[in-house]
């Protein structure tokens, strides 16, 4: 039932499809980050329209598929001239999509900091801009980290997705081996293990980063 | 049963046993028997034997973290002892016979005997998602297997005895924290144990609310069949509600007497001064 | 204009609120298990819990349904879409449910279960009596944030050519092409059908941070 020898055939077209994987990864979580804190910032804002729309689309995004959020980025912005190549349309897909799990993670860090701070940069006469760069946010975010790790290590795992605007990830790549061969079994057997071996191993390290923070 | 009568020594007066009686033979509620408990390598209780007779109020006084919760804690089964075994009413409470040999009591033996047993805690534990009545009425209707209307008739006295009759609708997050005291107090006698246990019932609340929980604990005392263990910062409540006082320090009873001979002539430097901590005001 | 392609979607909504229902109900049981099995005395079940629990966390619901779909007919089990479907999402989404099944109940104050055998109650009247009303009410924001996750996935199906929202979407944007309106109208729907969740939760928020806790 499980060839070896062919499993051992697709290895390394399946390996080598894992860059994508990683560096599509890597590009929409620093998508995710920077989107999260301005929807954070905007949604803090005292300008109500801007709060308003932030909360808006931080609702609307979170509760609808990504794979319909890629459908629209890949297949409607054409129509309206910009068109995206499939690496670009599933960064900006999956990184705006988490950008509004990230954002509550900024809001918990943000909202953890004791009022004292506040109070205490007003009283140093510390600019709006000075009082976030110097004293909110480096006491807000190295405490979520972690939680910003987990959300590194979810959307490793929702990249296969991507696969479906045609980014040829390790998913695509196998399910290109499959329907050549008919045999599908070792193909997505393997993009399971190796999902579940890499982002295993990578919540195991996040948990030791974990306990080292709040041992600090 | 085949358990040997124990013998109880008071050295003087108290108010279950005659004033001339020195020694008193009956088979004690609670024995303690060379119980030793351990953390690790951090011993909280060394080879602690002791007796309480039926009817009997032994307060505990000591400094804190002196192992005097956790003895009450073993006898409540929520800790088990490292060492030593412990009977209440004649029967083994943590050890039960099979086949002859002494083997770990099993969830069933446990629940056999510490039927006989009741506990307020420092911080109440009401159960926050049920009402007042309900608080009380849990454990009459589901383990002793009362019906409704029974149950709830002696919720209801029990609550009346505490004062709290008027709350019987209300949530435990609506009360203060002396009437939540007070209602796991009816929580606690409602089950109609032969011993109960006060560990530290007063160190949780507002200085004001203390006197109201000491008064319900002292009318309980005075009706005088359920034997009390009573772990208590409370020197004055102690003096007047026990009948023997045990001073505990680093896991071990360093002396024991009736409250006048505690109070008035402390014989080792340690408890003299522990108790001169509370003299001074 | 864009209301003309309304009716179509009607069919497909219809698939998506199926899946998501049926799936829940069977996560909701799978979270009790695998969250119960993750605390039992006995080593066996806790490994066992643990094992279901961490390769549906360590793999994506995406992974989960091709394999059911495509690898598993090579063991010679062939399901049907629907069940293939209901069967990734439910297996997927009570391995996320166990956790919160999991963490509230250690999450209730250990003072609790004290009281409880301080009552003399069996282990089994403190779990049922005193600990779970307790973790149950902790939950619901939790599971319906679940369903919603639930909700969203379900439109992985499509590409396994199951005709839910977003299948009937892709199809007849390949008639008539009019993408712009489609997918509009498409985002539109799948917010409509999270709605009730979405202020149902709040709704139970507000009550616990209003109430008797």
């Amino acid at each position: 039932m499980w060839n070896w020898d062919y499993t051992l055939l697709i290895l390394p077209q399946i390996l080598e499809a894992l860059k994508i994987t990683v560096s599509a990864t890597f590009v929409a979580f620093a998508v995710a980050l920077v989107v999260g804190l301005i929807l954070t910032l905007a949604r803090r804002s005292d300008f109500k329209p801007l709060s308003l729309f932030a909360q808006g689309f931080i609702e609307f995004v979170r509760s609808t598929p990504l794979l319909v959020q890629l459908y629209f980025i890949f297949y409607v912005l054409p129509e309206h001239g910009l068109s995206l190549s499939p690496f670009i349309a599933g960064v900006m897909g999956l990184g705006l999509h988490y950008s509004t799990y990230l954002s509550e993670v900024y809001r918990g860090g943000i909202e953890s900091i004791p009022p004292g701070q506040w109070e205490a940069a007003k009283a140093l006469n510390f600019t709006p801009l000075e009082t976030w760069r110097k004293i909110i946010l480096p006491q807000s975010i190295p405490p979520v980290i972690p939680v910003m790790g987990n959300y590194l290590i979810t959307m490793f795992k929702e990249t296969p997705v991507l696969s479906a605007i045609t980014l040829v990830e390790i998913m695509q790549t196998a399910k290109m081996l499959g329907s050549h061969s008919f045999r599908y079994l070792e193909a997505f057997t393997i993009v399971g293990v190796l999902f579940l071996v890499l982002s295993y191993s990578s919540s195991l390290m996040v948990r030791r980063l974990e306990v080292r923070l709040n041992l600090r | 049963m085949s358990v040997p009568l124990k013998v109880i020594y008071n050295e003087e007066s108290t108010k279950s046993i005659g004033n001339d009686l020195r020694k008193v033979a009956v088979q004690p509620i609670v024995n303690y028997s060379n119980i030793s408990k351990s953390y690790g390598d951090l011993q909280v209780l060394r080879n602690i034997d002791l007796d309480i007779a039926p009817g009997e109020k032994v307060a505990l006084i000591g400094p804190s973290g002196s192992g005097k919760t956790t003895l009450a804690r073993l006898l409540m089964t929520l800790e088990e002892p490292t060492s030593g075994t412990i009977e209440v009413d004649g029967e083994m409470l943590w050890h039960q016979k099979t086949n002859g040999k002494l083997v770990k009591a099993n969830e069933k033996h446990l629940h056999k005997v510490r039927g006989n047993i009741g506990m307020v805690f420092q911080h109440f534990n009401l159960f926050p998602h049920m009402t007042i009545l309900r608080n009380v009425m849990e454990a009459p209707r589901n383990v002793l297997g009362l019906s409704k209307e029974e149950a709830m008739e002696r919720a209801v006295t029990m609550l009346k005895q505490v004062g709290l009759a008027n709350k019987i609708d209300a949530y435990p997050a609506q009360l203060s924290g002396g009437q939540k005291q007070r209602v796991a107090i009816a929580r606690a006698l409602v089950m109609r144990p032969k011993v109960m246990i006060f560990d530290e019932p007063t160190s949780a609340l507002d200085p004001e609310l203390v006197g109201e929980v000491l008064e319900v604990i002292k009318a309980i005392a005075a009706e005088g069949e359920m034997a009390m263990l009573l772990i208590t910062h409370e020197m004055d409540f102690a003096r007047d509600v026990a009948d023997r006082i045990l001073f505990f320090d680093q896991g071990r009873i360093i002396e024991q007497g009736s409250p006048k001979r505690i109070f008035n002539n402390p014989e080792s430097e340690r408890l003299q001064t522990f108790l001169s901590r509370f003299n001074r005001h | 204009m864009w209301f003309d392609i309304l009716p179509s979607f009607w069919e497909g909504a219809k698939i998506t609120i199926q899946l998501t229902l049926f799936s829940a109900v069977i996560a909701f049981f799978l979270a009790f298990l695998a969250g119960f099995g993750r605390l039992s005395k006995i080593k066996a079940v806790r490994f066992l819990a643990a094992t279901y629990v961490e390769i549906f966390r360590g793999t994506s619901l995406f992974v989960q349904l091709f394999w059911i779909y495509f690898a598993l007919p090579l063991f010679g089990i062939m399901l049907p879409k629907m069940l293939a479907g209901v069967l990734a999402l439910s297996l997927n989404a009570g391995a996320y449910g166990s956790e919160i099944v999991r963490s509230t109940i250690i999450s209730v104050p250990k003072g609790q279960t004290e009281a409880a055998i301080a009552l003399n109650m069996t282990p089994w009247q403190r779990t049922w009596l005193v600990i779970l009303p307790q973790a149950l009410v902790m939950m619901l924001p939790a599971f319906g944030n679940l369903i919603i996750e639930m909700l969203k996935g379900t439109a992985l199906v499509s590409l396994v050519t199951l005709a839910d929202l977003t299948f009937v979407a892709t199809v007849l944007n390949s008639s008539i092409m009019r993408p712009t309106e489609i997918f509009s109208v498409l985002l539109v729907i799948y917010f409509v059908i999270s709605l009730p969740f979405t202020r149902g939760i709040r709704w139970i928020e507000h009550r616990l941070s209003a109430g008797r806790y």
